[in-house]
């Protein structure tokens, strides 16, 4: 083993050089039963195999980045700003190429396609939930994070959002009105943040790396030299000391 | 959903084993050293939702009250990919678009052949 890749004309080794990813090496009943409910509601003529895996590779190909786009695209330009706020289904074929009626041709049986932007100002801040259950514009922001179909988010957040939002790091001035948005059975709703000072000379992709998901959901406010993967880190204010506790230990 | 004397909803025996195997993702994982937040099935099981409610076998506004309810009453300890599972089989169960024991049958054979594999 681990003679790494060869590709000598028709020869083609499959030995790695590096070590496989680690895998959960047992078969679970939780996977068997994935597999035989979907068997049996296949040979049931509940959904065919094709349409499953059509709604599968979807849901695996569907993330935040359009959202972001959206949104950088509109802080740079008012014409499109407009129809964002107008028709938001509308602005996304036109400003993204993205077609809510996709994967079937009218959407997907829990997206309707009734997509609404909230826009933020310097006094009115937006925030989404589904109180009901799930409901999140997954054609533009991907799948919904687990913390958006916890009780603990769904029932809180419209009782206490400036609470619920300050557990999120987000403490906002008591003169910025909070409007919690209730998504439905027929709408999907998204929030198009103020845009931070400072950023006005950006290009729309150095904009849309700072929109981050959660501030399209409104737990979260864009911040230059804030992105998905890069954020300052906050150091332990009072950290256990560790190493002096086990050197005293030790002597 | 399938409801008890009293109104609450009721266990299903197939379920229940399941579930007692204390096998989901959340343990298992860092068991293997393996760090992907969701177990590989997933995906899988968003397709047969939406297959179900494309064909209009359960539409999605049913599925999810039903989860709701199942994760409240039935599936509290269960963490959230497996809970959804259950409460997805408990409601097709129910609704009759499943037979348990056709279910436990068809799992037998699909454990074979994954073994066999």
């Amino acid at each position: 083993m681990s003679t790494g890749h060869k590709h000598d004309g028709d020869h083609h080794d499959h030995d790695h050089e590096h070590p496989a990813a680690p895998m959960v090496e047992e078969i679970t009943d939780y996977e068997v039963l994935e597999i035989a409910v979907r068997e049996l509601a296949i040979e049931h003529g509940l959904f065919t195999a094709e349409d499953h895996r059509r709604f599968t590779e979807w849901a695996e190909s569907i993330g935040p980045i359009n959202g972001s786009r959206l949104v950088a695209k509109a802080w740079k330009d008012p014409a499109f700003k407009a129809l964002v706020l107008e028709d938001g289904v509308k602005a996304c074929k036109e400003g993204l190429g993205l077609d809510w009626a996709e994967p079937t041709g009218f959407g997907t049986p829990s997206d309707y396609t009734n997509f609404i932007v909230l826009e933020d100002t310097p006094t009115l801040h937006h925030v989404i939930v589904c109180t009901l259950c799930s409901c999140y514009p997954r054609p533009i922001l991907g799948m919904s994070p687990e913390w958006y179909r916890t009780t603990n988010y769904r029932r809180r957040l419209v009782r206490w959002p400036r609470e619920v939002l300050a557990e999120f790091g987000l403490i906002l001035p008591p003169e910025v009105e909070i409007r919690v948005e209730d998504s439905n059975q027929k709408c999907r709703f998204m929030v198009l943040p103020v845009q931070p000072k400072g950023t006005e000379n950006w290009t729309e992709e150095q904009l849309a790396a700072i929109v981050t998901r959660d501030c399209m959901i409104g737990v979260a406010l864009p911040r230059p030299g804030r992105t998905a993967d890069v954020h300052p880190i906050h150091k332990a204010r009072r950290p256990v000391q560790a190493s002096a506790q086990h050197g005293s230990a030790a002597e | 959903m399938s409801v008890t004397s009293d109104g609450e909803p009721g266990r299903i025996g197939l379920l229940e084993a399941i579930r007692r195997q204390g096998k989901e993702w959340d343990v298992l994982a860092p068991r293997y050293g393996v760090t992907n937040p969701n177990p590989p099935w997933k995906t899988s099981l968003i397709g047969t939702n939406e297959g179900l409610a494309a064909g209009g076998a359960l539409p999605a506004l049913e599925r999810r009250k039903a989860e709701d309810e199942l994760g409240d009453a039935v599936y509290r300890d269960v963490p959230a990919p497996e809970r959804e599972l259950l409460a997805l089989v408990h409601t097709m169960l129910s609704r009759g678009l499943l037979a348990e024991g056709e279910l436990a049958a068809r799992m037998r054979a699909v454990r074979s052949r994954l073994e066999e594999a």
